[in-house]
């Protein structure tokens, strides 16, 4: 008995110091690692500041996508796999469509395909273990770590040239993604629903907003706002209002709010941050939302938009084709642009949606394959116009939906200031407010607080400044604005 | 005179033999454990040290993160929840406790209920948790069903948006999935009980609940030890509910589900770690405390029996030989 017991106690003994010897020795060859990229990083930074005119991409692989010729590649050999979180287009066939189409130029490319549902988070623990395959969709990683996980596209100046919306993933003037697609903000709504709620002119401002909203509710059955607060990540829609669209500020989003002190402050001229999420609380505390918000059903929205039980929905133009599927009457759905005025102009912000990458591990065989398939994918697929894109090659053709955007200010955001390009990730993480990057939870306290009447929408602003403050303060960022 | 042997004749031997199965059959279990639950666990502890995310780089912050853990008002806020569904657990328990006892005595139709009542445990929980929502939204099923009761829909509320009655109709969620489970678990160990003591007791005049009471109960009191443990410490990790339904909104955040929150959309990593081992700690407590709550009750019942038992047999020879007395002085 005795015996067995010292057995089993020195075995968990031995199976402990073995796991943490592991978990020790595995920590120090990371950390090793993450030092060795960083000072390469430094590295390459100090050379091309010397060298600028030279571009980096030509030094490390001699590929680059303003380059690269198509024809020249008819009879490249190669086989290689893209992961990226459209199972909708897997599913019904567009991705193998498109592949097969692309095969008729480029015989010998063979391109698997692996659709992820959880993409935002599964993409990140494949990013970590490096096993997922040549092109992929850049999820949410820091800027000082592209270079780690994704092969150099181009310079910034080089693409910009040719390609809108490439500045989201850039870093010391490097280009590693290109979107495969781009996404106007603005407002979904029933065009039936407002022409019997009497609305003949869109509303330009919160105040004109909440007005039709009310008409909607006297005149028609439809419900004016759909919240989809049960659905989570369609409340944190509603952060992409924030920037552009809500202030004017093409640089607001990047390099300003994180010095900003108080970002959600009444401005006083109705725009802002604060004036975009009153919105929302006010539409909730006047009843002007769906009756039973947490049982909300994101694709039974769809159809009642079409089919004009919804009045409005606040989400990115992608949404707009998925509401024209879901109905018989796709004639009726209509997009406008965020009621919001700064100074009397509308201001639309346009930006990439997820953007291609390539594995700067993978074979130089594959890194071309892979190179060609993302060319021919943004500039020849047409998939970017068939998911009602805004264009991402230069010149190209937008979509009808956005004829309501005549007239607006169509900008999109700038990257980051050069040293600054984590701050907003940072910040993000450690006011834990997630500013566009998931921040759903804070979100959906507005529509609680204003259906319950449990908190004031000042306090909440409150509260939002102090914890944007506390993480200032906690990573040493200084305050400016 | 113990000869010594070289080691391919012990491991020839029968000692050896069994040595060496025991080793083979053991090694890869062992291995599987250490792999998949010592070895991720351990890295688990490491990341609760470093302020990290999934990737980039990490720094050390020592205790950092478990101060945070106890300052943060949403990470204990979210143990409070926990009382509900530890309410729920016990509802749960009572309500299979019952059902088992009468389904092990000889009911019409007895295994086709069981079936029934232990179908939901077989769903899976994402699925267990699309049917609630839509069966708890405004005007569809469960309203459907009290309005044929004769309930109002004015008068009815909203089950998962009033807060004060959210967290319960989450509950009850829990509960239609996990009792028929419990329930036959109950049975198995009711099952085990022998019949013959039945028949004595009804011999005797003992009523169902009577039989229940002081044959069914002491003989399964283990089993039910340990569903109480096990329902107690899983509500502390309700996850499933909440997040499925609710997306852990509207005041339904368990402490799993900010766990997951803030692992997975804020991406503090060490945070939630420390988090995690925090829970785990908290759930160590409640065992223990539960183990030697059950030890204090149980051992008190059986310090009493034997003294009850030696009280009966003394009255019992008392009464021979009151009875022997009689019929010697009868015999007189």
């Amino acid at each position: 008995m005795n015996r067995k017991k010292a057995l089993a106690l020195l075995t968990a003994t031995a199976m402990m110091a073995t796991s943490m010897g592991c978990g020790a020795a595995e920590e120090t060859a990371e950390s090793g690692e993450t030092q060795s990229t960083q000072e390469e990083k430094q590295d390459s930074t100090e050379s091309t500041q010397e060298a600028s005119k030279a571009p980096e991409t030509e030094e490390t692989t001699g590929l680059s996508y303003t380059t690269l010729n198509l024809d020249d590649y008819k009879d490249f050999t190669a086989s290689i796999k893209f992961l990226h979180h459209k199972t909708d287009r897997e599913a019904d066939g567009t991705i193998a469509s498109m592949i097969a189409e692309f095969n008729k130029e480029f015989p010998n490319i063979t391109v698997t395909t692996e659709a992820v549902t959880d993409y935002a988070e599964d993409s990140l623990l494949r990013l970590s273990t490096g096993d997922w395959g040549d092109i992929m969709f850049i999820p949410a990683v820091d800027k000082t770590d592209l270079a780690t996980y994704f092969m150099p596209l181009d310079t910034l100046d080089n693409l910009s040239q040719e390609l809108n919306f490439v500045d989201n993933w850039q870093f010391d003037n490097v280009c590693y993604g290109i979107p495969y697609m781009a996404n106007a903000q603005g407002v979904l709504y029933n065009k039936k629903v407002f022409k019997e709620a009497g609305i003949e002119v869109l509303p330009q401002t919160p105040d004109e907003f909440i007005e039709d909203l009310k008409l909607v509710k006297e005149k028609t059955d439809a419900i004016p706002l759909y919240t989809n607060y049960a659905a989570g990540w369609t409340m944190g829609a509603w952060d992409a209002y924030v920037g552009i669209v809500s202030n004017g500020d093409n640089t607001y989003l990047n390099q300003k709010i994180v010095h900003t002190a108080e970002p959600f402050s009444d401005p006083g001229d109705g725009t802002g941050a604060y004036n975009l999420y009153k919105i929302l609380y006010d539409a909730c505390s006047e009843g002007l939302i769906e009756d039973d918000y947490t049982t909300t059903d994101w694709e039974g929205c769809k159809g009642m938009l079409n089919r004009g039980e919804i009045a409005t929905m606040v989400l990115g133009s992608w949404a707009y084709a998925q509401m024209q599927e879901a109905g018989d009457t796709p004639e009726d759905v209509g997009y406008m642009p965020f009621p919001m005025s700064v100074n009397g102009t509308q201001y639309v912000n346009a930006g990439g949606d997820y953007n291609y990458a390539i594995n700067v591990n993978s074979s130089e065989e594959n890194k071309t394959a892979s190179l060609v398939f993302v060319k021919w994918m943004v500039e020849k697929s047409n998939w970017c116009y068939n998911e009602g894109g805004y264009t991402v090659v230069k010149g190209g053709q937008n979509p009808d939906m956005y004829s309501a955007f005549d007239g607006c200010e169509v900008l999109s955001d700038q990257p980051a200031v050069a040293g600054e390009e984590t701050y907003l990730n940072d910040m993000n993480a450690e006011s834990e407010l997630s500013i566009n990057a998931g921040g759903n939870a804070k979100v959906q306290r507005i529509v609680e607080a204003g259906a319950n009447g449990s908190e004031s929408f000042d306090d909440i602003m409150t509260d939002w400044n102090a914890v944007w403050q506390a993480a200032q303060e906690e990573l040493g960022i200084e305050v400016k604005y | 005179m113990k000869k010594k042997r070289t080691f391919t004749e012990w491991i020839r031997s029968r000692d050896g033999q069994q040595v060496l199965v025991m080793f083979a059959f053991m090694v890869i279990p062992l291995l599987l454990l250490f792999i998949f639950t010592y070895l991720p666990f351990a890295k688990m502890f490491g990341f609760s040290f470093y302020n990290m995310k999934y990737v980039g780089v990490r720094k050390f912050v020592g205790l950092k993160n478990y101060i945070k853990v106890f300052q943060r008002d949403d990470c204990f806020g979210a143990l409070k929840l926990s009382l509900y569904y530890m309410l729920g657990s016990i509802v749960q328990l009572a309500l299979a406790l019952y059902l088992a006892t009468i389904l092990s005595f000889k009911v019409k139709g007895g295994n086709l209920f069981k079936g029934f009542m232990f179908f939901p445990f077989l769903i899976n929980g994402i699925a267990i948790g699309f049917i609630f929502k839509f069966f708890y939204t405004r005007g569809f099923v469960f309203d459907t069903v009290l309005q044929w009761c004769g309930f109002n829909l004015e008068n009815l509320p909203y089950w998962l948006k009033d807060q004060r009655i959210n967290n319960f109709s989450l509950v009850g969620t829990s509960i239609w999935r996990y009792f028929g489970q419990n329930m036959v678990l109950f049975i198995g160990a009711i099952m085990s009980v022998d019949s013959e003591l039945y028949e004595a007791a009804m011999l005797d005049g003992a009523n169902r609940f009577q039989q229940f009471k002081y044959i069914i109960m002491p003989s399964i009191k283990t089993i039910i030890t340990l569903n109480v443990i096990l329902s107690i410490t899983g509500s502390l990790s309700a996850f499933e509910p909440p997040y499925v339904i609710t997306d852990g909104a509207n005041g339904t955040g368990t402490y799993f589900v900010v766990m997951h929150e803030i692992a997975h959309t804020q991406q503090k990593v060490g945070l939630a770690s420390a988090m995690a081992i925090v829970l785990l700690i908290i759930i160590f407590i409640a065992t223990i405390l539960q183990k030697l709550f059950f030890k204090y009750v149980f051992r008190s019942a059986e310090d009493e029996d034997p003294r009850a038992g030696a009280r009966r047999q003394k009255m019992l020879e008392r009464s021979i030989r009151n009875q022997e007395r009689i019929a010697a002085r009868g015999g007189k």
